[in-house]
């Protein structure tokens, strides 16, 4: 008798978890700068107001060195949110390829939603080798040539929209010794010397995209081992153009960041970056500072847009989510035309949807923030990073050779490339001998 | 007394032994024959991962760049401590603040140090190129200079060392009978040969310790090219301990960072073993 009372408070409180399992509130782990958590903050509110019975909480993400590394490490301490927001996309296939995110496209009214909302250049980058959609394309940030308009308009054949040539005059007749003491102290621009494998993605991707039209650094061929697709006249060209204007000065070699911002300083008249600087600039720049933004430069001979780096951040829901097509019907709340405007108008950032410049719907933010229009022109024209598991592994590999190449001039454009292909194609072999 | 007290009392260690030294030693050398990125499964590669190791250049250049730090640190921390230690053990005024202010950067945190180092070698705001700005000698990229990094590497971790040395000397110096020199003194030795026929002779043991724990903590240099140079310029200042870190925690190649560090500690301990064969005999 004591054996079966025991054994019957046992199934009772068995009974009793898998109902508080099945009742748990779905979590939402968002980025942790003030205009996301109050993104989340928005849209968990107005959710638990919807459904009151589908519960569900944001949090921040935890605190750590980098979002990756938190993410990684509740990935395989099996402590994931159900959904996570800021997922940087060349990260996602990883994690499908361990299984553990929930395929999206098996929910019900992910494709027929993402149809509506991107073009299918986008759906066919966010897809996974194995043919599923483990990520919502959500918000980018388009990388563009941001120039001191009142320096840089000043000097002859040098204005915008910038070809090399073009660029690289403003550099010859911009850079200076301002104080007589045999040093540069003004350059045409800065941007990342460090070999990381992520400062690559604001400086030689964006540019090998703008003269590529948006071509691939991987080929995918199916049933064929992946290949290096950047050897080739492109990324040369892209190698050439930073290693002369590192060569010939243009741009500082050393380490600006301790000091004021330099473009602010104006001691560099341009640099390469994203929509997030626009606040900035607004809020630090002196009286009278004045300032345009335009595409990446381009070879001479470019025909077409200009493509750029969207530097995509993306959701995901993993697979210790108890109920997906929930976290996918609150998902839905943030990337619908409401959601999209609200993240414009907290954050800054841009949602990667069709048409955000042209759409009357956006159009009374892009008129109250016209600095932000060119952004949001360019979002048109804008590539993450190729679909592969060791696509870091590539950028470090591209990394090695733009050091030795465009910084230390130890190489040439030509022989760097070939040897950074040739690298990634035994990267790509040994993945493929691992599979 | 129970018979099984004793294992009881070193239970605590050998649980320790246990959990954090043999099992990820085991663990490791496991890993070594397969392939892991932490959330797949792991996958049985037999010596792929030592195949490989064989053939990365990086890694080769990573212990070559290790190496080449050691052969600076090592005998530059030997010499400068050696000098201070042999002034510290005269009598001068203010000895005991010397002391101290020689031992104060062994105890400050190392990325402290590292920190303070990177704004005083900095190529446009460095105090040490102001200085030869002011006395129109050409600017030093300290840092970013491939041909120059490793060695403003190894200067920095010397001085941050150095007082533990000065110490570990100070004791040997101290330890060596006063006759002997009386005795030097009245044959007619010079200060020179006092040092090389007693002195050095004498302190031979501290040398010895010296060179092995400044060897030991110089193969795991991470701390300094990390912070300062992240391993640039050209992977100048990549350490061995870095790379290993990077394929880890970076690619999250577990199974080939496991190889890659048992290689490394097979490597220390070979040079170790020479050390302790040649180098104890020779000084």
């Amino acid at each position: 008798m004591p054996k079966l009372s025991i054994l019957l408070c046992l199934l009772g409180l068995t009974a009793c978890n898998h109902e508080q399992a099945t009742n748990r509130s779905l979590t939402f782990w968002c980025s942790n700068n003030a205009g996301e958590i109050a993104f989340a903050k928005n849209f968990t509110d107005q959710w638990q107001k919807q459904r009151p019975d589908k519960p569900l909480h944001y949090q921040p993400i935890p605190e750590g060195q980098s979002s990756e590394e938190i993410i990684l490490a509740s990935v395989v301490g099996k402590t994931t949110p159900d959904i996570y927001a800021n997922m940087w996309q060349g990260s996602v296939e990883m994690y499908a390829k361990a299984n553990v995110l929930i395929p999206l496209d098996t929910l019900t009214g992910f494709r027929e939603f993402i149809m509506a909302r991107c073009d299918s250049a986008v759906i066919r980058e966010i897809t996974s080798s194995d043919g599923h959609i483990y990520q919502v394309p959500w918000k980018v940030n388009p990388i563009m040539l941001v120039s001191n308009t009142l320096a840089m308009n000043d000097l002859n054949n040098a204005q915008p929209p910038y070809t090399y040539t073009k660029y690289l005059n403003a550099g010859r007749q911009f850079t200076q010794d301002k104080n007589g003491d045999g040093y540069v102290d003004q350059w045409l621009g800065y941007t990342e010397v460090k070999a990381i494998w992520y400062e690559r993605l604001f400086n030689f991707y964006p540019l090998y995209l703008a003269a590529s039209n948006g071509a691939p650094l991987i080929v995918n061929n199916r049933g064929r081992p992946s290949r290096a697709a950047f050897n080739n006249q492109y990324a040369v060209e892209v190698f050439r153009f930073l290693q002369t204007l590192y060569k010939d000065g243009y741009f500082a070699k050393e380490r600006l960041s301790a000091t004021r911002d330099p473009f602010l300083a104006k001691r560099i008249a341009s640099q390469f970056t994203g929509p997030w600087t626009v606040g900035f600039l607004e809020k630090f720049k002196d009286p009278g500072f004045e300032y345009g933004t335009y595409a990446m430069p381009v070879p001479d001979n470019h025909r077409g847009p200009a493509y750029t780096y969207g530097d995509p951040k993306n959701i995901v829901i993993f697979n210790t989510c108890r109920d997906p097509q929930a976290a996918w019907e609150f998902v839905k709340t943030l990337v619908d035309k409401p959601g999209d405007l609200q993240l414009m108008e907290l954050t800054g950032q841009f949602p990667r949807r069709k048409n955000v410049d042209t759409d009357p719907y956006f159009a009374s933010f892009l008129t109250k923030n016209p600095r932000l229009l060119p952004f949001a022109k360019q979002a048109r024209y804008i590539k993450g990073v190729d679909n592969s598991e060791v696509i870091v592994e590539v950028f470090d590999i591209i990394s090695q050779e733009y050091e030795a190449c465009v910084i230390f001039n130890k190489k040439t454009p030509e022989a760097a490339i070939a040897d950074a292909a040739k690298a990634v194609d035994v990267l790509l072999m040994s993945e493929r001998v691992k599979e | 007394m129970k018979k099984w007290t004793p294992y009881l009392l070193v239970s605590p260690y050998i649980l320790h032994f246990a959990v954090f030294v043999a099992f990820p030693v085991v663990f490791s050398v496991v890993l070594t024959f397969h392939s892991w990125n932490i959330i797949s499964p792991m996958q049985y590669i037999g010596l792929a991962n030592y195949e490989h190791l064989f053939k990365d250049r990086l890694f080769w250049q990573a212990v070559w760049n290790t190496v080449r730090f050691l052969l600076v640190h090592i005998p530059l921390q030997i010499f400068v401590a050696l000098i201070l230690a042999e002034l510290l053990n005269r009598t001068v005024r203010g000895a005991s603040f010397f002391r101290a202010a020689f031992f104060l950067p062994v105890i400050v945190s190392g990325v402290v140090v590292t920190i303070l180092w990177q704004q005083l070698l900095s190529y446009n705001s460095g105090i040490l190129n102001r200085l030869l700005t002011a006395m129109s000698v050409p600017r030093v990229a300290w840092l970013d200079d491939p041909a120059v990094a490793m060695y403003s590497i190894a200067v920095m971790a010397t001085w941050k060392n150095v007082g533990l040395y000065v110490i570990l000397f100070l004791v040997g110096l101290q330890s060596v009978p006063m006759q002997y020199y009386e005795a030097a003194d009245l044959e007619g030795a010079t200060n020179w040969q006092k040092f090389r026929f007693i002195t050095l002779p004498m302190i031979n043991p501290t040398i010895f310790t010296v060179v092995v724990l400044s060897t030991i903590s110089g193969f795991s240099l991470f701390v300094e090219p990390y912070i300062m140079t992240q391993g640039g310029p050209m992977n100048t200042t990549l350490s061995a301990v870095m790379y290993i870190y990077r394929q880890a925690f970076q690619f999250y190649h577990m199974g080939y960072s496991a190889t890659l560090g048992f290689c490394f500690a097979l490597i220390i301990l070979f040079v170790v073993v020479i050390q302790r064969r040649y180098v104890e005999q020779e000084v």
